[in-house]
C-alpha cells in the first residue's frame, strides 16, 4: 500500500502532471494563457514522429515475434469489443439516444496517443521496461472501434453520412495516423543507427515538448469542462468508470497473452483511453447527427485528466501486483 | 458624364460547414457548375450544439466558411442539394448580388 501511495505521489508530482495541472488551473481561472493553434498542432506532430520512430527502432532490435502478434491481436480485439460494452451503458445509464451512444462508444474503443505517450514517459521515470512494438498496437487500435460504432449506429437505424470508401480514406489517412505509422516504419528500417542520427531531436527534448503539449491539453480540458453543458452527471460518471473497465480488460488480456508487466500496463492504458483526434473527425463525417461536443467533452474533459492523474499509476500498480511484482 | 455600370446579377451562397464535411461541400459546388469558391477560416462560434473553437485537439468541431457566386439557376439547384448534407451540422444562406466581370461566373 505504501508503495502504491509513493508511486501515486511520484507520478502526481512529475513535471508532466504538474504542467497539465497548471493548464487546468489557468483555464479555470480564465487566464489569457494560450498556446497558439499552429504551435499546438506542431507539438502534436513532433510527439507522433518521436514516439513512432523510437517504437520502430525498438522493433528493429526486437523483431516480429509471437509476443508482438499476440499484443496486436489483443489490441485489435479490445478496440472492436469495448464499444459493445459502452453502448448499452450509455443507452441505459446515461439515457443517451442511439446515435450519440454509438459515437461516444466508438471514442472509448479507440485510443488516445497522448495518454499512451504520457504513460510511457511515466514508466520510464519509474524504471519500468516496455517494448517499442506497443506503438504498433497504438496504431492498430485507432480504427476497429470506429467500425463497431458505425455498426451499432446502423443497427439502430441511423443513416450514415459518408460512403465507406471516403470514410476509410479519412480514417486511414488521418494525419496523425500517417505520421505515427510512417515514423514507425522509418524507425524500423533504420534501426538503432537511424535513432542515433536524430536522437538529439527526438529523445532529449521529448519530455520538455510533452510538458508544453500537456500544458495546452490542460487549458483545453478546463475549457471543455467549463463549457460542459453538453454532458450531465451520469455521463461524467461514465467518463470516470469506463476507463477502469477498459483498463481492467486491457491489462488482464495483456497478462493472459503473456505480455511483460510494462507492456500489459500500456495495454491497460490503451483500453482506458478515449480518442479525441481521429475518431471525432470520422464520426463527424459518418454520423453528422451525433453531437461532437458530448464525446469530445467526455474524452478530453473527463477521461483524459482522470487517466493522466489517477489512472496510469493505478493501472501500473494493479498490473504489477497481478503479475506478482511490487509496484 | 458617368459611365454606365455593367449590371451582372448573380447569387452568392455562403456555407458554414464543419471541417470534416468540407470536401463534400466543395464536391457539390463543382458538380453544380460553380466556377470557383473561397474557403475562409472561422475562429469560434456558438450554435445548437454549444460553443466551438478552432483547432483545439481536433478539427471535428471547427468550421470554415465557403463562399461561391454563380448564376441563379445553378445556385438554386446547389442550394437544394446542400440541404440533406447540412441537415444535421452546418448552415447555408443565399443572397442576390451584383458582380463585376460577369463572364467569370
Amino acid at each position: 500500500m505504501t508503495d502504491v501511495l509513493s508511486l501515486a505521489g511520484e507520478t502526481l508530482l512529475s513535471p508532466l502532471v504538474l504542467f497539465f495541472a497548471l493548464g487546468v488551473a489557468a483555464g479555470f481561472a480564465r487566464s489569457d494563457l494560450t498556446i497558439p493553434d499552429a504551435v499546438a498542432k506542431g507539438l502534436s506532430l513532433y510527439l507522433m514522429l518521436a514516439i513512432g520512430f523510437k517504437g520502430g527502432a525498438a522493433m528493429a532490435a526486437y523483431g516480429l515475434g509471437p509476443e508482438v502478434l499476440a499484443a496486436l491481436a489483443v489490441g485489435i480485439a479490445l478496440s472492436f469489443a469495448l464499444p459493445l460494452f459502452a453502448f448499452p451503458v450509455l443507452r441505459g445509464l446515461c439515457r443517451m439516444d442511439a446515435v450519440n451512444a454509438a459515437a461516444v462508444a466508438a471514442h472509448y474503443g479507440s485510443i488516445s496517443v497522448v495518454t499512451f505517450v504520457a504513460a510511457t514517459s511515466m514508466l520510464q521515470t519509474l524504471g519500468v521496461a516496455w517494448d517499442g512494438y506497443m506503438v504498433a498496437v497504438v496504431a492498430a487500435m485507432e480504427t476497429p472501434a470506429i467500425l463497431t460504432g458505425l455498426w451499432l449506429a446502423g443497427r439502430s437505424g441511423a443513416r450514415l453520412g459518408e460512403s465507406s470508401g471516403a470514410l476509410g480514406r479519412e480514417v486511414l489517412l488521418n494525419g496523425s495516423v500517417v505520421l505515427l505509422v510512417g515514423s514507425f516504419a522509418i524507425g524500423w528500417i533504420t534501426g538503432d543507427k537511424g535513432l542515433a542520427t536524430i536522437s538529439a531531436f527526438i529523445v532529449d527534448p521529448f519530455k520538455g515538448v510533452l510538458c508544453l503539449f500537456l500544458l495546452d491539453m490542460g487549458l483545453v480540458a478546463a475549457r471543455r469542462f467549463r463549457d460542459g453543458s453538453a454532458v450531465n452527471g451520469r455521463m461524467v460518471l461514465f467518463g470516470l468508470v469506463m476507463p477502469l473497465v477498459g483498463a481492467l480488460a486491457g491489462g488482464l488480456l495483456g497478462l493472459l497473452a503473456g505480455l511483460a508487466p510494462g507492456n500489459a500496463t500500456l495495454m491497460a492504458v490503451l483500453g482506458a483511453s478515449a480518442s479525441y483526434i481521429a475518431v471525432p473527425a470520422a464520426m463527424r463525417m459518418a454520423l453528422p447527427q451525433a453531437n461532437p461536443a458530448v464525446s469530445i467533452t467526455l474524452a478530453l474533459g473527463i477521461t483524459f485528466p482522470f487517466n493522466l492523474t489517477i489512472g496510469i499509476p493505478l493501472y501500473h500498480a494493479v498490473i504489477t501486483s497481478l503479475a506478482g511484482g511490487t509496484p | 458624364m458617368t459611365a454606365t455600370r455593367p449590371h451582372h446579377p448573380r447569387r452568392k451562397i455562403e456555407i458554414l460547414t464543419p471541417m470534416p464535411l468540407l470536401n463534400r461541400v466543395t464536391a457539390l459546388l463543382k458538380a453544380h457548375g460553380a466556377s470557383g469558391h473561397t474557403v475562409l477560416p472561422a475562429l469560434a462560434g456558438q450554435g445548437a450544439a454549444g460553443r466551438w473553437e478552432r483547432g483545439h485537439a481536433t478539427d471535428a468541431e471547427s468550421c470554415v466558411m465557403v463562399v461561391s457566386v454563380l448564376g441563379a439557376d445553378r445556385a438554386d439547384a446547389l442550394f437544394d442539394a446542400l440541404a440533406p448534407l447540412l441537415a444535421d451540422a452546418g448552415v447555408a444562406w443565399m443572397s442576390d448580388v451584383e458582380v463585376l466581370r460577369g463572364e467569370k461566373y
